[in-house]
């Protein structure tokens, strides 16, 4: 197959007859880091299916793949029309929106984020009746907020709670934000107890938020985790990018090869 | 070793059903530590089964050297998951035997891990004193070909695997200038992923220094 080429993707995201290669249009600009001048103003315009009563379920695609190239592209543009998301009705907008403004180390974020937070285990965390989902998309606003770096006892507070959440991913997405924003090793030292859980899926997240938090401290723990040598190299590239001495994370690397 | 050891191992794995039965009885077939048990864990290396085939391929690692004419012939061509388990045996065992193996996952793997695996091999195989010569520029060639895969960890592995090779005295000028220019490029701008520059700058740094 003859591979894409830029022109011909902006054509197939301008189109409307055929939203099945909109989807891909919209998914191929975020992989290839697009900067064609118009990358952005169609992905934006992609967001707009979303206001319409009923959405269009093929639009919604769209436009959720939209978000997601936006959340690569960081493009300060896109900012106000994400931030207005960030009340859609749709949890996995707000859930994906929220990604990108992280993504994005969106300021003018924190507040809205920390609004979806604030009521806690008993709102924002509380199972939703006869779903998997959580009222709110919590691992996902935790995340934004470490990763948005905004250290301010406000934020604290509202993260503080979820560390006792009963699903470990969410207690984890919460020690992994208060590592980011306060340093403290205690929370450190609480993603390295979630590496022994029994669940391999709850290693795997931990691995990846130890990753994220640029902690040197959780070499070793990375290191002698039972998750599979793949992530580990993703949780030690994510370690060694942050870090301005990665001699012994890209050691560690050299040997999981 | 006696026989009839084996032979339970094998009645062992042959009942068990579940995957915690799987993973005990090919820990007792590991365990025997028999070169007799080669060919029955590259058969459970296509079970498709993850938690089974990585007890079994550390069991063939710790065989040694001895089982890759067994790995080799034994390999189903066809059956994909136990090719990549085979690579990375092949590739922790350094055996030049398998060079042909490597060179075809390197080329040939959808998966990164196994073209990981495989640029791993190329950079710590252990070459035959006849054919040294011929050997290294074939690990070469892999090595420079895996510096332009579109995995970070594929490119990232070739980094770690030009270093080493740097190193060995019988490199050809030819061939060590154009793994240099190949550093070079991984540690500039040019190279989109933070981590694989930062590994080439230290290989650079260490090769220049030595």
């Amino acid at each position: 197959m003859e591979p894409l080429s830029e022109t011909q993707v902006i054509k197939d995201l301008r189109q409307t007859e055929d939203p099945s290669a909109q989807y891909y249009a919209a998914w191929w600009l975020g992989k290839m880091r697009s900067q064609h001048p118009d990358t952005i103003p169609l992905l934006l315009r992609a967001l707009a299916a979303l206001d319409a009563a009923p959405i269009d379920p093929e639009q919604r695609g769209v436009a959720l793949n939209a978000i997601r190239a936006l959340g690569l592209l960081r493009d300060k543009r896109a900012e106000k029309a994400l931030l207005a998301l960030l009340h859609c009705n749709d949890y996995t907008v707000r859930e994906e929106v929220v990604r990108t403004l992280g993504a994005m180390g969106s300021c003018g974020a924190v507040e809205g984020i920390r609004a979806l937070l604030a009521s806690g285990l008993e709102g924002a965390g509380a199972e939703q009746p006869s779903t998997p989902l959580l009222n709110e998309p919590c691992e996902a606003l935790l995340e934004a907020l470490g990763d948005i770096g905004d250290g301010s006892n406000s934020n604290l507070a509202v993260i503080q709670p979820f560390t006792e959440h009963p699903r470990p991913l969410i207690r984890s997405a919460a020690c992994r934000a208060l590592l980011q924003l306060t340093g403290l090793d205690q929370w450190g030292m609480e993603l390295k107890k979630l590496l022994n859980h029994p669940e391999p899926l709850v290693r795997r997240g931990a691995l990846l938020d130890l990753g994220a938090t640029g902690w040197l401290a959780a070499v070793p723990s990375i290191r002698s985790a039972a998750v599979e040598p793949s992530l580990k190299l993703v949780a030690l590239r994510a370690l060694a990018e942050r870090n301005d001495n990665p001699n012994d994370v890209l050691d560690a690397m050299d040997e999981l090869l | 070793m006696t026989t009839s050891a084996l032979d339970q191992a094998l009645q062992k794995l042959e009942r068990a059903t579940s995957t915690p039965e799987l993973v005990k009885a090919t820990q007792a077939l590991c365990a025997l530590n028999d070169l007799e048990a080669a060919k029955p864990l590259v058969k459970v290396l296509g079970f498709n089964n993850p938690a089974v085939a990585a007890v079994a391929t550390q069991g063939l690692i710790q065989l040694g050297p001895d089982i890759v004419p067994t790995l080799l012939v034994s390999l189903d061509a066809r059956n994909y998951g136990a090719r990549a388990w085979v690579v990375k045996v092949i590739a922790a065992l350094r055996d030049p035997r398998g060079l042909d193996l490597l060179e075809h996952a390197l080329q040939a793997d959808i998966a990164p891990s196994v073209r990981r695996s495989a640029t791993r091999g190329l950079a710590d195989l252990e070459l035959s004193e006849d054919a040294e010569h011929d050997q290294l520029e074939r690990c070469f060639e892999g090595l420079l070909k895996a510096v332009r895969d579109d995995e970070w960890v594929v490119r990232y592995a070739a980094v770690y695997g030009l270093e080493q090779r740097l190193y060995s005295a019988a490199v050809s000028t030819h061939l060590a200038e154009q793994g240099r220019a190949a550093l070079n490029q991984l540690a500039s701008d040019a190279e989109g992923v933070r981590v694989v520059q930062l590994r080439a700058l230290k290989a650079l740094q260490r090769l220049n220094a030595g």
